[in-house]
């Protein structure tokens, strides 16, 4: 009997040690050995209660509640409900952790917007009388929040007063704040050369309509529009991304000048970079260009072979048939394997499979991208 | 142990006799009464036997079904298991419930629904509905008993696609997948089966080819199956694409190309051709390649959206949600946060019927049944782009608030019932032409299934219907310049003729009620609503009270309190007592006061505190009590010194002091024997003071030193520790018998306790030698010669080491002559330089 208390004792022992030891290491076994997925909420019966740190106050408490309650009256489309909780959230900028009270400003002016743009009685002044005061706010997304109101600017049909906004918040200056935002400072004016080149496209319209005396004051404003798109949307088509709609305006812009090498260094530039994302859209682009340009055949296969590398069942895959005449050709390039690969061999019997592609599929004529910056308005 | 027990344990047949039973237990009966306890096992009135209980408690710390270390290595791996499971279980990725639709576009459309059922979900069920349009809502009505089919694991995963006029039924349990074939108007056709030995995480059906799936395990294969040619293996690959990552998810999809496979796992998406599948492959998704991603984002679910769009795919993860097109490959068309709790594992595509229709997107999450409507359109023509703010569904759970309050006892049953999680989402899409409603289906893990219905509101009926009273029916403001109409979700049904959808299968209790229930959140709408709610909640609490007694849950055996108090002792009230009346009235004050309540304020008397008796600290002869008593008094440090033994040389000098007192006393009784007995001492002292004794004593004033040489010994042997209590033990003084203590003792007792020296310095006194009958003469030439002997020897024994000299010099000393004792004395004076 002693023998087994006496053993009881050292099974006891035994477990407290191995207890302080799972503490420290249970992260890593169960790391190891577990599919660990980090989940971004942990479900309240599972969080332990931890008697470190900080505990949260009430006001902190109460304010999680609201932020809860705001994200349940949005996902219903209870707009009211929202706006009306939200009006009681705004005291959360006097939160009394540093870290909550910074990330405040943002969750307002992102709830905040959302609900605007929703709420039935919202007007566009309110609209702008919230954006101002946001940019007011937080200076760390200043440009952030011009551009969204731009962009809610520009989907009501205000052009003018976007266009006046870029212009305010494309001169901006705020020590170091400007060169952290570098990169929304070239979309702001990557989007003001874009509204340039829509006035110089309105200019163009009148120009051609109108004959006679007013004519030269019409092309001298369209030719300063043309200026100053043009070099905000170089600096911007120079950064690797996804920039369709700009590169389409400058090189339309370019064209009306006939500028064609600049044209040529472009869009070969925006196709064949590899810096830039693989953009089928590109190589369309470029074909479009050469083929307007009357470029010989051989250019031509050249572009558009490298298309059926991206996109073998693109509608431009119909051009092959009309450039090639000999049949043989066609069919050699369709039925190079896809997928940037040399030694795929494909029997006669999975042929079939390869012809069906290119029938049932819709046509594809240009898909245009919603590029980063755009996304960002929807995220909430 | 057999043998062990062998003596206490008696295996015979026969009875024991009376002496014998006292100590031993008869086998064959404690045998036999547990055989008997067997059959009843389930008797709630069983009492237990005490010679079992004894038994249980003699042989529990011996007899383990399992080893206990294994048993709980075991339990403590399941936990782990099972907690994580807790947090996130992949295993019902994809949903366990298809819609598909069929061919006929009558007024009311048909379709098939296929879900799982049973008490273990593994019942599989084919069930006949056709879509009624009920006030401006959809409600399905089943046709007919569903076709099922029994399967030998719980269904995770129902996918179906219509190819070519037929359609093909795919289902995943954990280590089968099975193929059905379903044509209209007849009974659905078991095709093949498979087992895979990892389980399976995936199954897809081909929207290209009939017959075709593809199949992933958690081993890290992707398989492509043909009904008809078998598998073939794409891929066998353990570790993930893209970056390391612990879990084993496999996901695949078909793409536009009918040879081409997506192939997924939590970092990413990768196409594959089925051709060459080595070599042809390119990525599709990259986590962490977006600029957006956040840390620790993983790939939740992927899906094809192929007949929204050709080439697009959509990809969900635990934050947002993304929509991909092959032909772009690591550029995301669209990223949406979708700000759900759980991570979407269930996805539905209802595709747009034409250009400006948007394309609708439900996303399920497991556990919390949360379900999301998200709509987008684009992606052949214009970019994509999402339709107005996405919508949250109501989730199951929430249908509670329509239960009528009659059903308070079943709340609790109900409550959990309903709180299952999610085990499928889909929607049956009416193909009506002013408005295009949706049917949505939802399946829970309890196997209840729930519908709401979606109808769309024109935006301009939302614009004149804005009253903000009305929240149930508040449109979705249309998004300026979309031309797609906005949704809202609405009322499904409210007429009484909407009964349970299938009728109650009924096959099992826990599969009690498929109800339909059009949720909507608004009490006026909730008492219509609660109609189909009572059909469903009839037919669950029929099932329940007709469950077997035993699986419902019992009440935990409870003691009474007559058990524990005597009937007396229970009928005296507490606060009888006037005492108790005047406590509770000071209680009170005090309270009131906020003062201290301390006992004498009750007015207690108080009791004089019994004095305990002195204690003899004699009496307590153990190291505790005696140091507790010398804590006592003060000296608790030197006793804790004494007894480290620090205080050793101390005490050897109280010895030697001692000893020397003896000699003083002795040579006083006898006036010429101070000669050899001082030579005597130094010799005996050299006995054990090997170590301690300073070496810079002087040879000729040990030898002539007639007073005690006690103070100059003090002070080289002074303990070195400042502050200490001087106090050299009395000479009577009892020492604890301490190692050290008996040793200095045993060695003094070797030496000087042995009455030889004493009576060899008797030897040559002058008495002795005069009663010898030697002359007063010659007694002086004897004293000359003999005091040659006690000149100091030029050689001493250098070969030998301390201890051995000291202890061959005792050995010497015994009772033998006095030369000899006398240079025998001399090595331990040398030692110390020899040491040198």
């Amino acid at each position: 009997m002693d023998s087994f208390v006496e053993q009881l004792k050292r099974g006891t022992e035994e477990e407290f040690t191995e207890e302080s030891v799972w503490d420290g290491s249970a992260v890593n076994t169960t790391s190891s050995s577990l599919p660990a997925i980090y989940l971004p909420l942990l479900p309240r019966n599972l969080r332990h209660p931890t008697t470190r740190g900080r505990k949260a106050t009430e006001f902190q408490e109460t304010k999680k509640a609201c932020l809860n309650y705001i994200q349940d009256a949005l996902l219903q489309h209870q707009w009211q409900r929202a706006a009306e909780f939200m009006t009681n959230y705004l005291e959360t900028l006097e939160n009394t952790s540093a870290e909550k009270r910074m990330a405040a400003p943002e969750v307002i002016w992102r709830i905040g917007t959302e609900i605007l743009c929703h709420h039935s009685k919202s007007s566009i002044e309110e609209f702008n009388y919230f954006a101002e005061q946001m940019k007011n706010l937080g200076v760390k997304r200043y440009l952030k929040v011009c551009l969204e109101h731009v962009f809610h600017l520009l989907c009501n049909g205000l052009i003018d007063e976007a266009y006046q906004n870029l212009s305010l918040a494309e001169g901006w200056r705020y020590g170091e704040q400007t060169t952290a935002q570098d990169k929304e400072l070239k979309l702001i004016q990557a989007y003001k050369g874009l509204l340039d080149y829509y006035n110089w496209t309105k200019k163009r319209t009148a120009m051609l309509e109108l004959d006679g005396n007013f004519a030269d004051s019409v092309e001298q404003e369209m030719h300063s529009f043309f200026r100053q798109a043009a070099v905000n949307l170089r600096e911007i088509i120079k950064i690797p991304g996804v920039w369709d709609p700009f590169v389409k305006s400058y090189v339309d812009l370019l064209e009306f000048y006939e500028d064609y090498d600049e044209v040529r260094q472009v869009l070969s530039e925006y196709a064949y970079n590899s810096k830039f994302p693989p953009n089928p859209n590109a190589h369309v682009y470029y074909y479009q260009f050469l083929k307007r340009q009357g470029e010989s055949k051989k250019t031509l296969m050249s572009v558009l072979k490298i298309l059926h590398e991206i996109v073998p069942s693109h509608e431009l895959m119909l051009d092959i048939c009309q450039l090639q005449k000999s049949k043989l050709q066609i069919l050699q390039i369709c039925f190079t394997p896809r997928l940037h690969s040399q030694e795929g061999k494909i029997s006669d019997s999975e042929e079939i499979c390869e012809e069906t592609q290119l029938c049932p599929f819709e046509s594809i004529w240009c898909f245009g991208f919603l590029h980063a910056s755009l996304m960002f308005t929807r995220c909430l | 142990m057999g043998r062990l027990l062998q003596e206490n344990f008696y295996l015979g047949e026969a009875r024991l006799r009376s002496k014998a039973r006292e100590n031993t237990i008869s086998v064959k009966t404690l045998v036999q009464e547990l055989g008997r306890r067997e059959g009843r096992r389930h008797c709630p009135q069983l009492q237990p036997s005490p010679r079992l209980r004894r038994f249980s408690c003699l042989s529990r710390d011996w007899l383990f079904e399992v080893p206990l270390g294994l048993l709980a290595e075991c339990i403590h791996e399941e936990l782990a298991l099972q907690c994580a499971k807790l947090l996130f279980d992949d295993a019902p990725t994809g949903g366990a419930l298809a819609w598909l639709p069929t061919e006929d576009v009558a007024p009311a459309p048909r379709g098939c629904l296929v879900y799982p059922g049973g008490e273990a979900m593994n019942l599989l069920c084919f069930q006949e509905v056709a879509l009624e349009q009920v006030a401006g809502g959809l409600q399905p009505h089943a046709h007919g008993r569903p076709a099922q089919f029994e399967l030998s694991g719980r269904v995770r995963q129902v996918a179906a696609t219509r190819v070519a006029g037929e359609a093909l039924v795919g289902v995943r349990s954990d280590y089968h997948c099975g193929a059905w074939r379903l044509q209209t108007d007849t009974a659905p056709v078991p095709l093949q089966v498979i087992r895979t030995d990892a389980p399976a995480s995936c199954l897809t059906v081909s929207p290209h080819l009939p017959g075709e799936l593809s199949v992933c395990t958690l081993s890290g294969a992707v398989y492509l199956w043909n009904v008809e040619t078998g598998l073939q293996r794409l891929r066998q690959d353990p570790e993930t694409a893209f970056f390391r990552e612990a879990s084993p998810w496999r996901w695949s999809e078909f793409t536009s190309h009918p040879r081409v496979l997506s192939c997924a796992d939590r970092t990413g998406l990768q196409c594959l051709d089925v051709r060459a599948p080595t070599s042809c492959q390119f990525d599709l998704f990259k986590v962490g390649g977006e600029a957006e991603c956040q840390r620790g984002e993983r790939v939740m679910l992927p899906m094809y959206l192929g007949r929204a769009h050709p080439c697009q795919h959509l990809v969900a993860t635990q934050f947002s949600v993304y929509v991909l097109d092959e032909r772009f490959p690591l550029v995301p068309m669209l990223r949406w946060e979708h700000m759900l709790e759980a991570p979407p594992i269930f996805a539905h595509l209802a595709p747009g019927r034409s250009q400006e229709t948007s394309h609708k997107v439900l996303l399920g999450a497991h556990r919390t049944q949360e379900l999301l409507l998200l709509q987008y359109t684009g992606g052949s023509h214009s970019a994509c782009q999402l339709t107005g703010p996405p919508r949250r569904l109501h989730p199951i759970s929430q249908g509670l608030q329509h239960l009528s309050p009659q059903v308070t006892p079943w709340q609790g049953l109900l409550r959990q019932r309903l709180a299952a999680p999610a085990a499928g989402v889909t929607a049956a899409p009416a193909k009506q032409e002013p408005l295009e409603p949706l049917l949505v289906f939802q399946l829970s893990e309890a196997g209840d299934l729930f519908y709401q219905s979606l109808v769309p509101e024109p935006p301009a009926e939302s614009e004149s219907s804005e009253a903000p009273t009305s929240p149930p029916s508040l449109p979705v403001p249309a998004v300026a310049g979309q031309p797609s109409p906005a949704w809202g979700a609405s009322l499904g049904s409210g007429s009484e003729e909407s009964g349970p959808l299938p009728g109650p299968v009924s096959e099992g209790s826990a599969n009690a009620g498929q109800a339909a229930a059009p949720e909507e959140a608004m009490p006026s709408v909730g008492l219509a609503a609660a109609a189909p709610y009572g059909c469903w909640l009839t037919a669950l609490i029929r099932a329940w009270s007709r469950r077997p007694e035993q699986s419902q849950p019992q009440r935990p055996p409870t003691i009474g309190h007559q058990r524990l108090f005597t009937h007396g002792e229970l009928s005296q009230p507490a606060g009888a007592s006037p005492l108790y009346r005047q406590a509770r009235q000071l209680l009170r004050r005090a309270m009131r006061e906020r003062a201290c309540l301390a006992p004498w304020a009750l007015g207690l008397p108080p009791t004089p505190l019994a004095m305990p008796d002195p204690v003899e600290p004699r009496a307590w002869p153990d190291d505790l009590s005696k140091r507790l008593t010398a804590s006592w008094a003060g000296g608790w440090g030197e006793w804790w010194e004494e007894k480290l033994g620090v205080t050793r040389a101390h005490k050897l000098h109280a010895l030697r002091d001692r000893r020397r007192r003896l000699k003083q006393a002795r040579s006083r009784r006898s006036l010429f024997g101070s000669f050899t007995s001082s030579v005597t001492y130094q010799s005996d002292l050299s006995d054990f003071s090997a170590c301690s004794q300073p070496p810079s004593e002087p040879l000729g004033q040990a030898c002539e030193e007639l007073q005690p040489p006690a103070p100059v010994c003090r002070q080289d042997l002074s303990p070195a520790r400042a502050g200490r209590g001087h106090r050299p033990p009395a000479p009577g003084q009892d020492w604890p018998a301490s190692p050290l203590a008996s040793s200095s003792q045993r060695s003094g007792q070797e030496a000087w306790g042995s009455q030889d020296p004493e009576d060899s310095s008797q030897l040559l006194s002058s008495q002795t030698l005069s009663s010898r009958g030697i002359p007063k003469e010659r007694r002086k030439t004897l004293r000359d010669y003999l005091a040659i002997f006690t000149q100091p020897c030029p050689e001493p024994p250098a070969e030998l080491p301390a201890s051995q000299v000291s202890s061959l010099g005792s050995q010497r000393w015994g009772p033998s002559s006095q030369s000899q004792r006398s240079t025998g004395s001399q090595p331990p004076r040398k030692r110390p330089r020899m040491g040198f």
